[in-house]
């Protein structure tokens, strides 16, 4: 027996859902979902969930993670009850809810306490520099520390116990009896979702969009692996100059569509964008901005004379990585994979 | 025999001569006795035939036509219509249906269906010979109607009439007019409340000379047919208002308006009576109009936040005996759930519903409800809420058909049960005058599409909710159409009524009652003819239908138009 919850409604609403209480329940959405299938069904089971406020069948359920917003939904909607801007709104406050920290639901909810943490970290970035005397050598050579000290930190401390609450809420307490075998045979799933998103070929009309989105993440894979592990910035090779300017490009190029169909509100995933949705493909596109001006900087050799366009760049850095990687919507780039994983493993 | 008659024989283009050699069917009636001439045509009922009808009819004086066609229920009128125009009178035509009755019923044996057909025709001619000129029968018809009961539908019915110039008698038991409609707030759609459009209503009637309004007053007996209605009337003791004289009214229609009963829910039915929290739909209208503006809604001394619909109470039930939809309780809970969050803020309002049937515009209210954030939830109807009251929350536990049947539960302040209609427990008017009533006990019309305000009763009419569940706009509807039915039977002053009726007699009747017994329609009676008990056969309340004629023991009853000669000519023919 489960209490009906009206309240749930109203924070859902602060995730950014709307319209959605006024589902009649027809069911249209569900059957024109090209990702749904007999055994998966949504949306409109979610929306009736978050109608009546039942926070246990929504905590335990993969299937918002299964939504890739495609959009036939809410184009179809004959109430204009927007079922999948419901579902990314599930997704934002399921993120919050497997965030121990809580942080997450409070970034996703105000965007004042997102400026703030903004302009925290900026200002951190800034007095680091000012400790190191803004010496370029000292800052570019902890800088990069950091950037590795921060990935693995981040890691360790929020994305792994955030994964591991995710799969207690989604695997573990609803009862699956899942054989450790199991665990392995899976794991194929995991890695090609995870580097593919094949799942997102299944929305109708999607080859452009899921292409773009595979480049976005090869290309910026590449780059973190190449600077961060690697430490190319400091590279002589010509091969790897040219290799790294064409790589930018084409990610520029791809997020800078991204950034424009937000603005344009083209498709029906990008009509309804939450700052959280900015913060994302903004940052993603300033950070590939300033890392690109930053390369022809050393190439040019100018940048010890303009050592502030480094600095810019690393405070890009440090918000991308203390911010939006563990708190902000660059987590569905784990849970999005983990979803199809578990739920590969609970349909057995 | 000195008839001249004519026949004609359809081949109704192939219909019936691609199975029925009406050229043989034409050899062999064509000599038959008073038989002037025997045509056969493509089309019957086609213009140019019939204008070759009346021409034969008016250069031959014709005293009787005989047309073997399609069943009569296609174009009896039109060859009445043709004999007319011609000059003759058309109950001297006779039809036969060698279509429906022949080539189509025995299309696989051509030369049955031709023999049958020469009988029909036949016998058709049989008849002719007999038939015999007949004038509608004229009455007299008072110029004023009755209308029982003042609701909105009654309310308008009477002006309308009064507006068409007729003398209207606003019969209504309570001691003020308004019915339902004057003690609800507001109705859908729209934002009119009941009492206004009551209030409005009031006012026209008060300034129609025509209406004689008739508050407190019960109608004792009524007798009489279409025409000539005599009602008495008496005050309504019960309301213990002064006495309105016991008088006599004298009207030519009657039209019925008199109106619904809410459902009262049965000791326990969802917690009615047990709980006391939980109220009709009716008695929660009164709180909301009772309650201050822009303050919490209270009720015993307790702050209601959170409300809960339960719908279709004593409407659509499984066990019970009301199996139809009321029509108008999802459109007025929606409403009353709109009103209490404009009149007292944020209330938080679940609805129990069995599927919402907001119909027509009304659907806006319920997307309008549906986005305020009510929630809806349906339960299966089999497996209704059940409301409890546990350590002081009240509690309703139902399944939600839209989750997989789940399980799930409110608690609120109140419980509303949205109750529908049920007919008026007061049976008399009904009684009074034998107005049949449907399998769910309001009055039947005589036709749900085709006639929807007659009865069975000549020059009576209902309208409004004793008909069946109606919202206020459906109620006017039928109100206005009823009063234009009633209106044509006193408009002229006079009534023509079919000639084909029952006549005794009184030479061998010994009155003996079986055909009085027999008769559906009270038209019969008992009178003294020269010293002689008899039946008597009321001309205006008879209706032809020959219930009488079979359990006459002396034969002593003829029917116009089926006298035993023109029965008795027609066997014979078609028993040979």
């Amino acid at each position: 027996m489960t209490r009906i919850d009206p309240k749930f409604g109203k924070k859902l609403k602060r995730y950014g859902a709307f319209d959605y209480d006024a589902c009649y329940n027809c069911g249209t959405c569900t059957s024109v979902c090209s990702l749904a299938k007999k055994d998966e069904e949504f949306p409109r089971e979610m929306v009736r969930y978050s109608a009546t406020g039942n926070q246990d069948e929504i905590l335990s359920s993969l299937k918002p993670w299964l939504c890739y917003y495609c959009g036939e939904c809410s184009t179809n909607c004959p109430r204009s009850a927007n079922p999948g801007e419901l579902m990314m709104s599930l997704r934002r406050w399921l993120t919050a809810r497997y965030d121990w920290t809580g942080i997450s639901g409070l970034l996703f909810t105000s965007l004042k306490a997102t400026v703030i943490a903004l302009l925290t970290v900026a200002a951190g970035v800034i007095l680091f520099a000012f400790f190191m005397n803004f010496d370029p050598e000292a800052v570019m050579k902890y800088g990069h520390y950091f950037e590795m000290a921060a990935i693995s930190g981040v890691f360790a401390v929020i994305l792994l116990p955030n994964l591991i609450r995710m799969w207690y809420f989604t695997v573990i307490k609803p009862g699956y009896k899942v054989s450790f075998k199991a665990y392995f045979i899976a794991l194929k799933e995991l890695f090609i979702h995870m580097f593919t998103q094949k799942r997102a070929l299944g929305c109708d009309d999607n080859r452009k969009r899921w292409f773009e989105h595979f480049i976005l993440v090869i290309g910026y894979l590449t780059l973190l692996f190449t600077t961060v592990f690697l430490d190319w910035f400091g590279t002589d090779s010509l091969y790897v100059i040219v290799g790294g300017y064409i790589v930018s490009a084409i990610v520029f190029i791809v997020t800078a569509d991204f950034v424009t169909g937000r603005i344009k509100k083209s498709k029906e995933i990008s009509r309804h964008s939450r700052p959280s949705d900015w913060l994302f493909v903004i940052w993603l596109l300033l950070m590939g901005l300033t890392a690109f001006i930053v390369r022809i900087a050393i190439d040019t050799d100018i940048l010890h004379d303009n050592f502030w366009i480094y600095l810019i760049h690393l405070t890009i850095l440090a918000q991308w990585a203390l911010i939006i990687v563990p708190f902000g919507k660059w987590t569905h780039f784990i849970y999005r994979s983990f979803a199809i994983y578990f739920s590969k493993l609970t349909s057995n | 025999m000195d008839k001249k008659l004519g026949v004609y024989i359809c081949a109704c283009g192939g219909n019936i001569s691609d199975y029925v050699d009406i050229e043989k069917v034409r050899e062999a009636v064509k000599d038959e006795d008073c038989v002037l001439l025997a045509r056969t045509t493509m089309f019957a009922c086609g213009d140019s035939n019939q204008k070759e009808m009346e021409k034969d009819i008016q250069e031959n004086n014709l005293s009787g036509i005989v047309v073997a066609s399609c069943s009569p229920k296609l174009h009896l009128t039109t060859f009445r219509s043709v004999s007319e125009r011609a000059g003759l009178n058309k109950y001297n035509y006779v039809h036969a249906n060698i279509r429906e009755q022949a080539s189509w019923a025995h299309s696989g044996n051509k030369q049955g269906a031709t023999e049958k057909a020469i009988h029909l025709v036949k016998a058709a001619i049989a008849k002719a010979r007999f038939a015999k000129s007949l004038e509608p029968t004229r009455i007299k018809s008072q110029k004023s109607v009755a209308i029982i009961g003042a609701g909105v539908a009654g309310i308008k019915a009477s002006i309308a009439l009064s507006n068409m110039g007729d003398n209207v008698y606003l019969i209504e038991r309570e001691n003020k007019i308004g019915g339902k409609l004057a003690s609800l707030g507001k109705v859908f759609p729209g934002n009119i409340t009941g009492e206004d459009m009551i209030a409005r209503l009031n006012e026209e009637v008060k300034n129609e000379d025509r209406i004689t309004l008739l508050t407190s007053t019960k109608i004792k007996e009524c007798s009489g047919n279409i025409g000539d209605f005599r009602i008495r009337l008496q005050d309504n003791i019960e309301t213990g208002e002064p006495a309105v004289s016991e008088r006599e009214i004298n009207v030519g229609s009657i039209l019925v308006a008199t109106g619904f009963e809410s459902y009262t829910p049965s000791e326990g039915e969802y917690g009615y009576k047990e709980i006391d929290n939980v109220i009709t739909l009716p008695e929660f209208r009164d709180l909301i109009k009772n309650g201050k503006e822009g303050k919490e809604l209270v009720f015993k001394n307790r702050k209601i936040r959170d409300i809960a619909f339960i719908y279709c109470v004593g409407s659509r039930q499984i066990k019970g005996e009301n199996k139809y939809c009321s029509r108008y309780c999802c459109s007025a809970a929606i409403q009353s759930s709109l009103d209490i969050k404009e009149r007292f803020g944020d209330v938080q309002v679940y609805h129990f519903t069995k599927g919402v049937r907001t119909y027509g515009s009304q659907e806006l209210k319920y997307a309008e409800a549906s986005r305020s954030g009510d929630i809806f939830i349906q339960f299966p109807d089999k497996d209704e809420p059940v409301v409890s009251s546990e350590k002081g929350v009240t509690l309703i536990k139902a399944k939600d058909i839209l989750s997989a049947k789940k399980e799930i539960e409110a608690a609120v302040d109140l419980v509303v049960l949205v109750t529908g209609m049920v007919p008026d427990s007061d049976k008399s008017v009904g009684s009074l005058l034998k107005l049949p009533r449907g399998r769910d006990n309001f009055f039947n019309e005589i036709h749900m599409k085709l006639r929807p305000v007659e009865t069975v009763i000549d020059g009576i009419t209902i309208a409004g909710t004793c008909q069946g569940p109606k919202g206020v706009m459906e109620s006017v509807n039928s109100a206005l159409s009823a009063a234009v039915k009633t209106h044509s039977f006193v408009s002229k002053g006079e009534l023509e009524l079919s000639p084909i009726v029952a006549y005794t007699d009184v030479k061998t009747c010994e009155w003996c009652g079986a055909c009085s017994e027999a008769c559906p329609y009270n038209a019969i009676s008992k009178s003294e003819e020269d010293g002689k008990v008899v039946a008597i056969v009321n001309k205006t309340t008879c209706k032809g239908c020959g219930m009488c004629l079979p359990v006459c023991d002396s034969d002593s009853i003829e029917l116009t138009s089926f006298t035993n000669n023109e029965i008795e000519s027609m066997i014979e023919i078609l028993a040979n």
